[in-house]
């Protein structure tokens, strides 16, 4: 079991880190679509903290025998995770930001041959 | 008569540019070419504008792959019937491409490679590079049963089909023995036609030492990811 003083500072802690993530929400400095996983991670913190036996528990189901080894199994899973995601959201961006440049250089030969054309028109005009 | 494009990817290519546009316009005028200008940071950028180039300029750099693909991208858009990809830095021999597109016709071909190694003439590369392209050569083999034995050729003529193909889906970095492999499992027909390179005056290969080792392990798991996505892909 954990400690009654543990358990309201590690509760602080997660309260901290919610509060952050709000912030940085309502400041739109993340995409909500990016946060879920953060804040799901949260809500297990959380649950942890007042019901550390099902930690115990689904340690011992994958047949881990120290409660900390499940833990930190558990936490480097989740980062695992994580760093997965935000490679694939990297990926994804780069693939966008190719098609963007791509269409930007086909656009700029338009304008400028547009451009160069209607220079000779006016050219005529006079 | 079939509208041929052709083209030219090139970064800091300043030194090269000039002679084999002039090259292009004077003596093969009866093909319409692009550059691609892969975010230069030298005077290509200058040259072109001064000349009045058929220019594509990237602001940013994207590499080789990505500035292919916008040529195949200005292919698609102004419904060219050919594309030919040459590099920018007079490697490629203009005047073997008329035999290319008539081997093309004759073969029924989506994809006719100009191959150093059929007839094995004129600049041939060193030794140690000759096998790894030898054994990425083989390895393709085995992924689409298509024997290429240039694999790493740049001197490409596709006709529409493989220019959507390639618009909508051609890699990054190090593209030619992916495409390949890309051109295959879309069921493109792969052919080879001896023509003769020239070693480049200007400027350096790509490929360093150092880089091979990468070079190697990139493109060996790129071409077996792509052949293995392909089972996903035929089922939509």
């Amino acid at each position: 079991m954990i400690p009654r003083p543990l358990q309201i500072t590690l509760s602080i802690a997660v309260v901290c880190y919610f509060i952050i993530i709000l912030y940085y929400l309502k400041r739109r400095m993340l995409e909500l679509k990016y946060t879920l996983i953060w804040l799901a991670a949260g809500v297990v913190m959380g649950i942890m903290i007042y019901f550390p036996e099902l930690l115990v528990r689904f340690a011992r189901m994958l047949g881990i025998e120290s409660n900390m080894n499940g833990l930190y199994i558990l936490c480097i899973a989740f980062i695992l995770m994580i760093l997965m995601t935000l490679t694939a959201i990297v990926s994804r961006q780069q693939m966008k930001i190719r098609t963007l440049i791509q269409e930007i250089s086909m656009l700029e030969k338009r304008v400028r041959e547009m451009e160069s054309n209607a220079g000779n028109m006016e050219g005529r005009e006079k | 008569m079939a509208r041929v494009l052709i083209i030219i990817p090139a970064y800091n290519e300043a030194g090269n540019i000039e002679k084999v546009i002039d090259d292009l316009t004077t003596n093969y005028p009866q093909y319409d070419y692009v550059i691609v200008n892969d975010g230069s940071t030298d005077a290509t950028k200058e040259i072109c504008r001064e000349n009045h180039y058929h220019v594509l300029h990237l602001p940013v750099n994207l590499g080789i792959g990505g500035a292919v693909q916008t040529g195949y991208r200005y292919a698609w858009e102004n419904d060219y019937d050919l594309a030919v990809q040459i590099d920018g830095d007079g490697q490629h021999d203009v005047s073997f491409l008329q035999d290319m597109i008539a081997y093309m016709d004759e073969q029924g071909a989506d994809c006719v490679i100009g191959s150093r190694f059929v007839r094995k003439e004129g600049f041939q590369s060193s030794g140690l590079r000759r096998t790894g392209i030898q054994f990425l050569s083989i390895l393709g083999f085995i992924l689409t049963g298509v024997r290429v034995r240039d694999i790493t050729s740049g001197y490409r003529l596709v006709n529409r089909k493989l220019i959507r193909v390639f618009a909508l889906d051609y890699p990054a970095d190090y593209p030619e023995p992916e495409a390949m492999v890309i051109a295959a499992v879309y069921g493109g027909r792969i052919k080879e036609y001896p023509v003769v390179m020239r070693e480049r005056e200007n400027g350096t290969s790509s490929i360093n030492l150092k880089r091979s080792v990468y070079y190697m392990v990139k493109v060996t798991l790129a071409m077996l990811i792509r052949r293995l996505s392909f089972g996903v892909r035929r089922q939509k």
